[in-house]
């Protein structure tokens, strides 16, 4: 039985928006990355999962239960971060964290327990008195995280869970979801935006788009595809591409760059012979390491921003 | 519990330190339902309303309107401990106007003033930070949520109410020579010291619930409830004063206040004292507005949390 059974699901808003599109997937424990660009649905099937918003069409199941059904008891075991902000200001980290895991089921004792470990897991200390208000970015997503994984849920959903930290912000919290899966063996659903979050962390990798499944296999089977050299060029992109081309090697022009699949060495002295015949300014040549974004570049529909801001309304 | 863990920090080779580090530990304690969330929420309404566990700041009001509506029934008791020393009780009893039957009259713009000032923050604070999404996402139904928390509003407007009149009721019986006599004068006007608080509670309470929950921003509810308990009054007072009796008793049963001054002149037997609310209605409509009221308001704001986006 997979953690979590998707068939068929569609979500449709008002008749015309379409969020979700026929998607089928099984999800089984580990720490996975539900990738896609802004507005690819992800938000929407969290919401899904956790009996939150009703499908329009199609069927999931968390942990055996049904989503349209069982929401209560899969609420009960699955903890939840959402990506916007959730917390009062005027209330204190531990004040807030132990209402929320009275209010998941844990008696006043445990509740009080719970709430000091989980914050001191997430690494809040001293400040963990204070209000809310007051804090950090930081600290108010490590407050979203403790509050989702209070009462030890059996699957932990986080919604853009690094959304506005600053590199090394992002970096702990990238951290903190690892030693999540890996350590305290809670199975972790990450949606984000950002390929390169899930490349760190992840050990799965289910990408949508549009609504639609675009891939979904254990994290390795993606990144294996390396091989991409980004040629950039200041102009003559095309007629670099071209060139290459009748050398017989895959080529795709991405603006400025032309993305050279490299399986070997040879594409180098390829790719140096021809900018050099052919006189173009070279910027750089680089071997590209987020191998994933490829995945959304190679979609027909093309409509993809494969790196971008904040989150959706 | 804590020794196999410690090992295996030690054997995995962490820094000395470490050893402190005894790991995540799962629980696997009891874990109750959906019935223990809603008592949970119920009563951190209840809490908050009087704003306990909210920081310095929210207790101001509440600590403030507290003092207030305590404040005519620890006059009384205090006159009456002087009577009681120095003879002459008994007039001072019959002529001080703040008894039962007046209680809940005297302190209602106190109890309207909390309502303004508190629910609010109840329905306001978690529509306002997006904590509603974090309430729904457990055991919780919609309608669970909306329920605890008009019901420990309710709740803290009950305590507002009925504090006070157990100090009076206290400070009469126990101030008099002969106490089961006293006991036995006060005893019948329980009953209807509950009920006209119960009702006031469940009127001011869910109107002023329904306003927070449809007006996040808090100085547009604090300004919509306060409009709500107030323009309807003046309002019928026009109308009536206009020269439209008929009219203007039929919107005094929009006015809130006009309602509760008709159950408390119902429920103790005595006049209403308005120069203007007359009583071509009977009684018992005033307990049937209120009642409509009540469940009206419970309805409309059940109705707001079931279709809300979060």
């Amino acid at each position: 039985m997979p953690l979590i059974s998707i068939r068929n699901l569609t979500k449709r808003y008002g008749g015309s928006i379409t969020a979700l599109d026929s998607l089928t997937v099984d999800i089984e424990p580990g720490i996975v990355g539900l990738v896609g660009s802004n507005g690819a649905g992800k938000s929407t099937l969290l919401k899904i999962l956790l009996g939150l918003l009703g499908a329009t069409s199609g069927e999931a199941t968390v942990l055996d239960l049904d989503v349209r059904t069982r929401g209560t008891d899969i609420r009960q075991r699955v903890g939840y971060m959402p990506e916007h902000d959730c917390l009062p200001p005027d209330a204190s980290a531990t004040d807030f964290v132990s209402h929320m895991a009275l209010i998941s089921g844990l008696p006043r004792t445990a509740a009080r327990e719970r709430t000091a470990e989980v914050l001191r897991h997430v690494g809040l200390y001293e400040e963990r008195y204070r209000a809310i208000g007051g804090y950090s970015t930081g600290m108010k997503q490590r407050v979203k995280l403790a509050q989702a994984l209070v009462h030890d849920p059996v699957l932990l959903l986080l919604d853009e869970p690094t959304n506005g930290l600053d590199p090394s912000g992002r970096d702990e919290m990238l951290e903190l979801i690892h030693r999540i899966g890996v350590e305290f063996k809670i199975a972790v659903i990450v949606a984000t935006h950002l390929l390169g979050e899930i490349e760190r962390v992840g050990s799965h990798l289910v990408a949508i788009e549009g609504g639609r499944l675009l891939r979904s296999a254990p994290l390795h089977e993606f990144v294996e595809q390396t091989g991409t050299l980004a040629v950039e060029v200041d102009e003559g992109a095309p007629s670099l591409a071209a060139r290459l081309a009748a050398e017989g090697l895959e080529v795709v022009v991405d603006g400025r760059a032309v993305l050279v699949d490299a399986a070997d060495e040879r594409p180098y002295d390829l790719v140096r012979d021809a900018v050099a015949e052919l006189g173009l300014p070279l910027v750089r040549i680089e071997r590209r390491r987020h191998r994933l974004e490829d995945l959304f570049r190679d979609v027909p529909t093309a409509a993809v921003e494969p790196s971008g801001g904040g989150g959706q309304p | 519990m804590t020794d196999p863990t410690i090992s295996a920090a030690a054997a995995n080779g962490g820094p000395a330190g470490s050893i402190y580090d005894i790991g995540y530990r799962r629980y696997e304690g009891t874990r109750l339902g959906r019935a223990h969330a809603i008592r949970s929420l119920f009563f951190h309404s209840l809490r908050s309303s009087y704003g306990i566990g909210r920081g310095g700041r929210a207790k101001i009001a509440p600590i403030i309107l507290g003092v207030l509506a305590i404040l005519p029934a620890v006059g009384i008791v205090a006159a009456l401990t002087l009577f009681a020393q120095f003879g002459g009780g008994e007039e001072f009893n019959d002529q001080v106007p703040i008894r039962f039957d007046t209680y809940a009259g005297t302190i209602s713009t106190i109890v309207i003033l909390f309502c303004a000032a508190q629910a609010p923050e109840l329905f306001g604070r978690d529509q306002r930070h997006g904590v509603l999404a974090l309430y729904f996402a457990r055991a919780l139904r919609r309608s669970d949520y909306a329920l605890a928390r008009i019901g420990g509003f309710m709740s803290a407007l009950l305590i507002l109410e009925l504090v006070p009149q157990a100090i009076l009721f206290l400070g009469r019986v126990l101030l008099t020579p002969d106490i089961p006599k006293a006991v036995g004068d006060d005893l019948p006007s329980v009953g209807p010291v509950l009920a006209q608080s119960a009702l006031a509670a469940g009127l001011l309470g869910g109107l002023s619930m329904v306003v927070s929950a449809f007006t996040p921003r808090r100085a547009y509810a604090v300004a919509g409830i306060i409009a709500l308990f107030t323009i309807p009054n003046v309002v019928a007072g026009i109308v009536v004063g206009l020269g439209s009796s008929t009219i203007g008793t039929w919107l005094t049963l929009s006015s809130p206040t006009a309602i509760l001054d008709g159950t408390n002149a119902f429920l103790f037997d005595t006049r209403l004292d308005s120069d203007f609310f007359f009583i071509d209605l009977p009684g018992i409509a005033f307990i049937g507005a209120a009642v409509v009221g009540i469940a009206g308001s419970i309805a409309i704001t059940l109705r707001r949390f079931a279709r809300i986006a979060t």
